[in-house]
């Protein structure tokens, strides 16, 4: 048993860089505001979601009210928190188990294998309770003030929000552990992060969607309409998954009934967790072993062959710039972090035409009168160059190197050239997201030639823009040092650097347009100026960027 | 070839001298052996010659060329192998060394030849295809070895590069190492293993605290002595 703790301790401690942090805190000083910071726009963030979703939750009280069966929101919070980590949760497990880069060490340990997974799991199950509870929490609070249940009600939620990740967790654990005997999938890790992010997009459309659904005018009632309407929809799915209702049960039945199926609930976790174990101790070193086994296609080249592939000699500007699209796209957190927004913001742009007809049409026939046809330009201007700006393709530019910027350090080409081919390449992967969304945006607003032009050429210049700025952060500040390519650009403050600075241009040239809106000045000496501002600006940001990238590589020292 | 000034690094703001006033010359066509226990400052010196690391003080002189002054000049003379040969995972083998031929501006006939020599000398040609990531290290060090040698370096440096090697590739290293040196070029690299440092090279240097205490042929270390293992010599300077 003390060999286990002492394993979890460790595990935690690495897991959530307590050390880490504790090194922060007393030795780097300097750096404290990055937490700092992180924690500000996680509760900013997270608080506005939280606060939709609330709103939300009380509709379906009071729909649940109606119906004669206020658990109803009980039982709904439940069943999406439940379901959420039973489908992310396979993606999560199978990366904690099998891909996870301390495997290596902890193996060769004398630990029983069902300590390993009992400290993965564990550690899972911590991470979850980040979504779980934000979802559990204002519904067991909105249930809790609307019925006053009693002291019981707030000691047994204690417990249920402990248990929440627990079944559905032990369920896609065993599952994995299952699979892995089985099949091998680290050939397929890649398409799995593919996957699991498109699962994401998926998510994200349809609760667009919903929200598009939902009427401006007394929307909770709608809320309540629809919970009215569909309660039997929610039983009959809280039934195929009947953990959820014994939660609920547990939570909202008064006397013993409640303490049974609490009862039931918590004992039917345990049971299944030893059960998990059990099974790990059998299976799980048997299909982790076997996905350290790696194959390779082992193919002979012939000399042809391969003075074909070495014939094209490039410049060195050439050869980093198609390093730079290689290694993107075949790291698909890079690919899908840096096109997903491109992908989506069209989709989203294409949603209310697909919930609401009715008022869209009439928006649309608005925009395009010839009277208005300067702000459909400009906001769909703004709208562009916003969608194109926001990735991490410029900001982590150089974070993304980690481990191999050495090589950038020693090969004999100047820094100003290593930068100019990553200004070129995020500068394609803007040009990209401009031509998707102006394409829409040409479709669906049914705009002119001449006037997509002009968003095309003012978002070029804004994202030239943009993009050195974005350079110019990651080259003050690169994030070298990660295991995983995940924590270069999702664990990168210079991600939000550069929303931050996407924001304030955005704001400035907004105000800028209005200024000159309200002077009286004609649409396309409005275009001009726009575009001239941002040329001019480009030029000392660019600027910056060139004197600076010589100083900077030689100061970053690996 | 390579003129090391007073060189001195220290890290921690100064509590720690890795590097201190190390002055060393190293001359064409010779393999040099840098040996010293661990964190005695060999990797340190060895990432400040190829500019990795910035020194404090003093200056490396790169086949007439000041490395800090003339980076890019002496970055273009060296060839170096880091001790973890950490490259591009997702490029393909063949894409490397492409790759390495392109930023070091290796003519085409030049490049055609020389990576066919290497693919089949270090035994990559069934691999080259494949994405590094899923070479074994050794493989990863003979690729990382490959595209060090791509330009012809005249000064050759590698980290410990005999980690990772089947004992094949390890000879092959060697016989490298003196083919090099042979054409006219130097090569510079640091080991633990003395036997190696013993047979190999042409002179020997010591570095032990950041100092260099002894440098010289085998036959000067030994002092006349010929008796005298490099192991034992090196044990007696460094146990001092």
């Amino acid at each position: 048993m003390s060999q286990f703790i002492s394993l979890l301790k460790t595990i935690l401690n690495v897991n959530f860089g307590i050390s880490a942090l504790r090194y922060r805190f007393t030795k780097e000083k300097s750096r404290l505001w990055e937490p700092v910071l992180i924690g500000l726009s996680i509760i900013l963030g997270g608080g506005s979601v939280i606060s939709l979703y609330t709103w939300f939750l009380q509709g379906v009280y009071k729909g649940g009210q109606i119906l004669n069966s206020p658990e109803l929101v009980l039982i709904l919070a439940l069943l999406a928190c439940q379901l959420m980590v039973f489908i992310f949760g396979i993606f999560y497990v199978i990366s904690a188990f099998y891909f996870s880069n301390d495997m290596d060490i902890l193996v060769p340990l004398p630990l029983k294998p069902y300590h390993i997974l009992a400290s993965k799991f564990l550690i899972i199950v911590i991470n979850e309770y980040l979504v779980t509870w934000p979802m559990l929490l204002p519904a067991i609070i909105i249930y809790g003030i609307g019925m006053r249940p009693g002291i019981a009600y707030w000691f047994k939620s204690f417990f249920i929000l402990l248990f929440a990740p627990g079944i559905p967790l032990v369920v896609v654990s065993t599952f994995v552990l299952i699979l892995m005997r089985v099949v091998s999938i680290r050939k397929s890790k890649d398409l799995m992060v593919v996957i699991g992010s498109l699962l994401g997009l998926l998510l994200g459309l349809t609760v667009n969607y919903f929200v598009q659904k939902v009427p401006e005018d007394n929307p909770q009632q709608f809320i309540q309409d629809l919970i009215v309407s569909r309660a039997d929809v929610i039983q009959s799915i809280g039934q195929r998954f009947p953990p959820s209702l014994w939660a609920t049960y547990g939570l909202a039945r008064q006397g013993s009934e409640g303490w049974m199926y609490f009862t039931l609930y918590c004992l039917i976790s345990l049971v299944l967790f030893v059960f998990l174990l059990w099974l790990g101790n059998l299976i799980f070193y048997r299909g982790l072993l076997a996905e350290q086994e790696v194959t390779r296609r082992r193919k002979r080249l012939s000399t042809e062959k391969i003075n074909t592939e070495v014939e094209k000699a490039s410049t060195p500007v050439k050869a980093l710039f198609w390093k730079e699209w290689k290694l993107f796209l075949r790291t698909p957190v890079y690919a899908m972090n840096g096109l997903a927004g491109m992908i989506m913001v069209p989709f989203l742009m294409l949603m209310p035409f697909i919930a609401q007809e009715g008022k869209i049409k009439a928006l649309l026939m608005q925009a395009r009168q010839p009277n208005f046809l300067m702000w459909t330009t400009l906001s769909g201007a703004g709208l562009v160059l916003f969608t194109s700006s926001i990735n991490i393709v410029a900001c982590t530019s150089i974070s993304r190197e980690g481990q191999t910027f050495w090589i950038s350090k020693v090969i004999p080409v100047p820094a100003k050239q290593q930068v100019t081919a990553k200004l070129l390449h995020s500068m394609a992967i803007s040009c990209l997201g401009i031509l998707v969304t102006t394409t829409v945006l040409g479709i669906v607003l049914r705009l002119s030639l001449l006037r997509l032009f002009i968003i095309f050429t003012l978002c070029l210049l804004g994202n030239l823009l943009l993009n050195a700025l974005n350079l110019l952060i990651d080259l003050l500040r690169p994030k070298l040092e990660w295991n995983d390519p995940q924590e270069a650009v999702k664990q990168n403050l210079n991600g939000l650097f550069s929303i931050l600075f996407t924001f304030a241009a955005l704001a400035v040239f907004a105000v800028l347009t209005v200024l000159l809106v309200k002077a009286g000045i004609s649409e396309w000496i409005i275009y001009a100026v726009l575009g001239l501002v941002m040329g001019l600006l480009t030029i000392p940001s660019t600027a910056a960027l060139y004197a600076l990238a010589e100083t900077q590589y030689k100061k970053i020292e690996v | 070839m390579l003129k090391i000034n007073n060189l001195s690094k220290s890290y921690n703001r100064g509590a720690i001298k890795a590097v201190d006033h190390l002055n060393l010359h190293v001359k064409p066509g010779e393999i040099f052996g840098f040996l010293g226990p661990n964190g005695a400052g060999k990797t340190t010196t060895i990432k400040m010659i190829v500019g990795l690391l910035n020194p404090d003080e003093g200056s490396i002189i790169v086949n007439g060329y000041d490395n800090q002054k003339n980076p890019i000049e002496a970055k273009r003379s060296i060839g170096y192998v880091p001790d973890t040969p950490t490259v591009y995972d997702r490029l393909t083998g063949i894409e490397y060394l492409n790759f390495m031929a392109d930023v070091y501006q290796v003519p085409p006939n030049q490049r055609k030849e020389r990576i066919n020599y290497f693919l089949e000398m270090f035994d990559l040609t069934d691999a080259a295809e494949d994405l590094i990531k899923s070479y074994s290290h050794g493989m990863k060090q003979k690729i990382a070895l490959a595209g060090a040698l791509l330009h012809n370096p005249a000064l050759w440096i590698m980290d410990e590069p005999m980690v990772g090697l089947d004992p094949k590739s390890s000879h092959l290293l060697k016989e490298l190492m003196r083919q090099h040196c042979q054409n006219g070029n130097t090569v510079f690299f640091s080991t633990h293993i003395l036997e190696v440092a013993e047979r190999l090279c042409d002179r020997i240097g010591i570095i032990h605290r950041g100092k260099l205490i002894a440098v010289g042929t085998l036959d000067e270390l030994r002092g006349g002595e010929q008796a005298e293992t490099l192991e034992n010599i090196f044990l007696e300077l460094t146990e001092q």
